[in-house]
């Protein structure tokens, strides 16, 4: 398969990446995970207005209805500039839910970005995202899909991710198992392309500084250990890229092996993402765990998504199925 | 209201920019191209006054193939059709050539208003706005910071160093713009698959009618007869603060006269 963005996705990637650097979103974040959203939800209308969260709504929601590549290329930017919010929950994972159940919040204001949803989805997501701030809770209840409301606050290692219980209430309808899956096949491939943004992130602000801090006469980056270690953080992301392209691709065909291409993507970038984080730790050396340095709110995004829409063990073991049930 | 923005790809002022040394003119195959900066807010302006007034919005660019990436980027922001003159005869040409060039073009697509934005950032002449005017025969009015059209008038905020002149006239005319008159959109998903779809007129020097002789670098009036890099930086003066600091900074600062 040969798979390069079109020129289209490389605008759309241009503009996310112009809007999301001028708008200072590690401050955003800060103010974010100490309970001040205010900011946090100015950028979510400024994104909105830029087609993020219509990306997966159907047209005759208002929405772009556009490919899951379409929507990989968002993702990447989202996570390479840390923007906070339920945007997983919210652009990718509710309008799947809520076309299949046929009810429950608007999917009009959803793709607007005038309505913020989040959910749980138990097991593998078992809190929902910032549920203080959304508009409406949902809880996927094997295959019921209902309105819920904010529990009890949960911490994550992510001060930015404020996690809720999700306490159940009305059922908004019953969605078909299949779809529930691809649902979280497509909540899982935007999490996959938020590592990989992430990861690029860390990766480029460690080739940066280990060309500009010098120690023993030199700068760092001179030093084979430290060229070797971020060399393969850069071959790390470059083989799980492919991956979260051709995940995008099949869930656009709706293919047979899409949810264990979805599974490779999310092992392969959780992976190199966090061998990212790692390295740029390592490189940075003490800044780097300095609360005022900004690198550690990408660490600490990065941990938080390794382990969310299913850890790199799960995603390992549905592969394995995968292979295996189909060679039987 | 037929509105058409003069967009300029510059190579990108991140990345270093080079003559080449055959010819003196610029290298810009060596740099990523970009819209020129203040050009982006001419877009703005002419979306923001075809919103009010009604009408159309056309790009016109010259430039090389490459140029296309531009013109994609101001059809996504939502223009409504392009002209690209593009010509190897075209290459090298000074300003006076560019704006006889455009002018040329001008008289195919027509006007109402011709919006640029006040100078682009690797030339740095910021004379077209002006010769253009001269050319075409119409009032030039120049550095705006807020346009407004009534009918066929036209008033703008002219910016000076004392506050702005409010500078009056009457349609058609050509406006230059500076980057306080607005804050350009960024392109939106929808804008920039709609843009796929809205028509780019590509010209050659022959189908817009322009002679030859008058532009490029062989009809330029002008000619860069030599240029140098810039020096380095030379190290700075240090001072070891021995109780008389204070008066040291001062005394630099009076040498140069800034107290």
């Amino acid at each position: 398969m040969r798979f390069a963005l079109s020129n289209e996705q490389r605008g759309f990637a241009q503009a996310l990446d112009d809007l999301l650097g001028d708008a200072q979103v590690p401050a955003v974040s800060r103010s974010w995970a100490d309970g001040d959203a205010a900011t946090g939800l100015e950028l979510w209308k400024r994104l909105a207005d830029l087609g993020v969260t219509a990306l997966c709504v159907p047209e005759s929601h208002g929405g772009l209805a556009a490919e899951p590549a379409d929507m990989v290329v968002a993702f990447e930017a989202l996570g390479r500039h840390l923007a906070p919010g339920p945007y997983i929950e919210s652009a990718v994972l509710a309008p799947a839910l809520l076309t299949a159940a046929g009810g429950g919040p608007s999917l009009d204001e959803v793709a607007s970005g005038s309505a913020i949803v989040t959910a749980a989805a138990p097991p593998m997501t078992p809190f929902a995202l910032d549920a203080d701030v959304a508009d409406h809770v949902l809880l996927v209840d094997g295959t019921t899909l209902r309105a819920a409301q904010a529990g009890e606050p949960r911490t994550s290692v992510d001060r930015s991710r404020r996690l809720f219980e999700a306490r159940p209430g009305e059922p908004l309808g019953s969605v078909d198992p299949v779809q529930v899956g691809r649902a979280f096949d497509a909540a899982t491939l935007a999490c996959s392309a938020q590592l990989l943004g992430a990861g690029e992130h860390v990766l480029a602000t460690s080739v940066e500084y280990a060309r500009s801090r010098w120690q023993f006469g030199r700068a760092i980056g001179e030093y084979q250990a430290v060229k070797h270690a971020l060399a393969d953080v850069r071959v790390a992301l470059d083989f799980a890229r492919p991956l979260v392209y051709g995940a995008a691709v099949a869930l656009g065909d709706d293919g047979a092996d899409a949810s264990r291409d979805v599974s490779a993507a999310k092992a392969a970038a959780s992976a190199a993402a966090y061998r990212a984080s790692r390295t740029a730790l390592q490189t940075h050396g003490a800044i780097g765990y300095t609360e005022e340095y900004d690198l550690g709110l990408w660490i600490t995004k990065i941990r938080a998504l390794t382990t969310a829409w299913g850890t790199v063990g799960f995603h390992r073991a549905r592969v394995l199925d995968a292979v295996t049930a189909a060679s039987a | 209201m037929n509105i058409v923005v003069c967009v300029k790809q510059v190579p990108d002022t991140e990345s270093p920019r080079k003559l080449k040394s055959d010819d003196n003119t610029l290298d810009r195959a060596a740099a990523d191209g970009v819209i020129n900066e203040l050009d982006e807010y001419a877009i703005e302006e002419a979306l923001l006054l075809k919103e009010a007034h009604g009408g159309e919005v056309t790009v016109l660019t010259m430039g090389p193939d490459k140029a296309t990436d531009s013109i994609r980027k101001a059809l996504a922001m939502g223009a409504d059709k392009a002209v690209h003159l593009v010509d190897d005869a075209l290459a090298g040409s000074d300003a006076l050539g560019t704006s006889y060039a455009i002018q040329q073009v001008l008289g195919r697509t027509g006007f109402d208003l011709v919006i640029l934005g006040a100078e682009s950032t690797d030339a740095r002449t910021g004379m077209l706005a002006a010769m253009l005017a001269e050319r075409l025969g119409v009032p030039q009015l120049s550095l705006a910071n807020k346009v407004e059209i009534d009918g066929s008038s036209i008033t703008v905020q002219r910016i000076t160093d004392y506050g702005y002149d409010k500078v009056e006239a009457s349609l058609p005319a050509v406006v230059s713009v500076v980057e306080k008159i607005n804050e350009p959109r960024y392109p939106s998903f929808k804008g920039i698959m709609a843009a796929k779809k809205k028509p780019v007129e590509k010209l050659g020097v022959a189908d817009a009618g322009i002679d030859a002789d008058k532009v490029g670098l062989a009809g330029a009036a002008t000619e860069v007869v030599d240029f140098a890099d810039a020096p380095p930086r030379e190290k700075g003066q240090i001072v070891t603060d021995e109780g008389d600091g204070g008066a040291k900074i001062a005394e630099f600062l009076a040498s140069k006269k800034f107290v």
